[in-house]
């Protein structure tokens, strides 16, 4: 029973991992841009849920509402007004990422100031278990999470691969200087794929909110899982990134069959290491030779 | 155009000139210092240490304990060895202080060697780490290490609750494997039993399957050894997930979110005991304001820190009416003279080697600030 029971909180950790880490991904594949500040995105949304729906009351629907514009929002200014600035003066792919890595500290050292240092968590009572079986427990809002995990990647998916945006957001990452002969504009496109990667990490920041809570320096772990997906997913692969999340989640809870909890967290980075040692390409990342 | 110029730099330098006066009219102010985590996770703490320590100093000046005007330079440890090491430093060697006020149990380990070395002496308020005792002369606690703790629950719970079966969650640390040391030496003797001991890092997130291996074990009690944030989550997910037994834990629970957490209910905690219903002027006007400041019981952290910087003035206020120079070599000789101090809940005194033995408190969580149940006096 304890196989079955790790397994289902595998896949719930799981979808959460992929959620996270699917924006990133994107992002990173599209635009070659390592935003670090995707974990200050989520921290933002995650404490603004908790804000709006815990402290100030709003029903869920305002409060996501809310979270997710002030995402979308937060991940559109970084890139036209940190990133966008700092590539026209053409600013090396390191300072863009010590610009992303220093929001991520204002954006950590404000949640202190605003919302307190310490652990906040949105109280529902979907994220307390229910007994399904003797000594199995399934919470509702993590299999909420697991629902739309898989809604959400069937509709990036979609986007991607059926929408004329969707394919010139592939293009970029390809080529930018063909994307600008067909007529599109590849700034505009970097805060399309900004905007939809930002909008990708509310529903995990939301779930993560009530299920495991919140500090102010959760962005920071957010962004090791992401980094973690990304490469084992296949840089640039939005469905390896997914995998991949479901993976190092399945990974960390059914290690602890053999391993004590102090390896657990330590898990997703050997399964990390072993893809970068026989399968650096990824899941489904292409090989590319220079 | 000239005259303008220089009457503005006439102004500048008179200001220059009148600000080094001011400093020269202050050269009788005293700073001490402290390394406290006032960012991270465990900043809350910090907020919790400085509520005593700010308050003592504002009593000090008021009184005119000393002579001259008393300040606290604070540096932010977060927690970490390495800040506090980098906050000591600067405190004994950029701003010279005297005394330092410190917390958490890996940064005093890793700062003694500075105390020590330089001579200044550490006060401990809150890191409870049976090993903290073994730190030298210049390390002193006005708190009692964590085995007095455990001595003081373990038979609460077998004895008085029919509690027998323990699994421990801890963060495999010094003080984490000292209590499990003591949990696997105690319990058996008290007709205990340590089903299960769970080491996690300090950086855990996901207890969900934690929780599962605890309800495989089924205790009659999970006692927790964390701090900060992470205590929080590991109590919230572990209700969350069908954890329904006693959940237990040492002086680290005594943070004010831990009582705004609805899944902490029910929760025990032991901390040292401090009277402070005691009817002494001292006890009386630190809760009296205490609680008009902050509306609330002074935590054990602040009285701990208001103890802390009381004991420093009145180390120095001997200090200066003998005529002696306020160091850190100084203030170890005066305590070792002085050794019992009038401070908040009553006289205290100090063993050899600057440690404290104290009566313990098991705390219920009853979300208003915690429930005395029992006070176990000091062994």
């Amino acid at each position: 029973m304890l196989f079955f029971q790790f397994l289902i909180n595998g896949f719930q950790v799981g979808a959460l991992y992929a959620l996270t880490a699917v924006g990133f991904s994107l992002i990173f594949g599209s635009t070659k841009v390592f935003h670090f500040a995707h974990g200050a995105t989520f921290t933002i949304a995650a404490y603004l849920f908790y804000y709006t729906f815990s402290v100030a009351g709003l029903h869920w629907l305002l409060a996501t509402l809310i979270a997710t514009s002030a995402a979308v929002l937060f991940g559109v200014a970084v890139d036209r007004y940190v990133y966008a600035p700092i590539q026209r003066h053409e600013g090396s792919y390191f300072t863009v990422f010590v610009a992303s890595f220093g929001i991520v500290i204002i954006v950590q050292n404000l949640t202190g100031i605003l919302f307190g240092r310490s652990f906040v968590s949105t109280s529902t009572p979907l994220s307390n278990s229910l007994q399904l079986a003797p000594g199995l427990f399934v919470s509702p809002l993590a299999s909420i999470a697991i629902v739309c995990a898989i809604v959400f990647f069937a509709g990036a998916h979609y986007f991607l691969m059926r929408t004329r945006l969707g394919i010139g957001l592939r293009a970029l990452s390809e080529n930018a200087d063909l994307v600008r002969a067909y007529g599109q504009n590849p700034r505009q496109l970097s805060m399309v794929v900004f905007a939809f990667g930002s909008l990708l990490v509310v529903p995990s920041a939301i779930f993560t909110s009530a299920l495991s809570g919140l500090n102010p320096a959760i962005g920071h772990h957010v962004m090791l899982i992401s980094m973690a997906a990304t490469i084992v997913g296949g840089v640039g692969s939005v469905r390896g990134a997914a995998f991949a999340g479901v993976l190092l989640g399945l990974a960390e809870n059914l290690s602890l069959l053999y391993v004590g909890p102090q390896w657990s967290e330590a898990v997703p980075f050997v399964v990390l290491f072993l893809f970068i040692l026989f399968r650096p390409a990824g899941f489904f990342g292409r090989l590319v030779s220079s | 155009m000239k005259f303008l110029g220089k009457f503005w730099a006439g102004l500048c330098l008179a200001a220059v000139i009148g600000g080094a006066g001011t400093g020269a009219a202050h050269a009788q102010d005293i700073k001490i210092g402290a390394v406290f985590p006032l960012s991270g996770p465990n900043g809350s703490y910090g907020d919790i240490f400085m509520s005593g320590s700010n308050l003592a100093v504002k009593h000090i000046n008021a009184d005119h304990i000393l002579d001259g005007k008393l300040a606290i330079s604070y540096e932010d440890s977060q927690g970490t060895p390495q800040r506090g090491v980098v906050g000591m430093n600067k405190l004994v060697t950029v701003e010279k202080v005297p005394f330092v006020l410190s917390s958490f149990t890996g940064v005093l380990k890793a700062t003694a060697p500075i105390a020590q070395r330089t001579q200044t002496p550490i006060l401990n308020g809150s890191g409870i780490g049976p090993d903290l005792a073994e730190l030298g002369s210049y390390f002193w606690s006005v708190i009692p290490y964590a085995n007095q703790e455990i001595e003081a629950m373990i038979p609460y719970l077998v004895k008085k609750r029919n509690l027998k079966r323990f699994v421990l969650v801890y963060i495999d640390d010094s003080l984490g494997q000292a209590l499990r040391k003591q949990m696997e030496e105690s319990l058996p003797k008290m007709g205990g039993e340590l089903v299960s001991a769970m080491s996690i890092p300090a950086t855990l997130q996901q207890f969900s399957s934690i929780a599962a291996k605890i309800r495989s074990a089924n205790p009659d009690v999970v006692y927790i050894a964390s701090w900060g944030a992470q205590q929080l989550q590991i109590v919230k997910q572990l209700r969350d997930n069908g954890v329904t037994q006693q959940l237990a834990s040492y002086s680290a629970f005594a943070i004010p979110e831990m009582d705004s957490l609805p899944e902490a209910r029910g929760t025990l905690a032991t901390a040292q005991y401090i009277n402070l219903d005691a009817q002494d002027p001292i006890t009386k006007r630190f809760v009296a304001d205490y609680r008009a400041a902050h509306g609330k019981t002074p935590p054990v952290y602040s009285t701990n820190y208001y103890n802390g910087v009381r004991l420093f003035a009145l180390l120095a206020a001997q200090l200066q009416k003998k005529g002696k120079p306020i160091t850190g070599a100084n203030l170890l000789e005066q305590r070792n003279e002085t050794k019992t101090f009038d401070l908040v809940g009553g006289p205290l005194t100090f063993e050899t080697g600057g440690k404290l033995i104290a009566p313990i408190q098991v705390k219920e969580n009853d979300g208003a600030g915690g429930k005395i149940i029992a006070v176990i006096p000091a062994q």
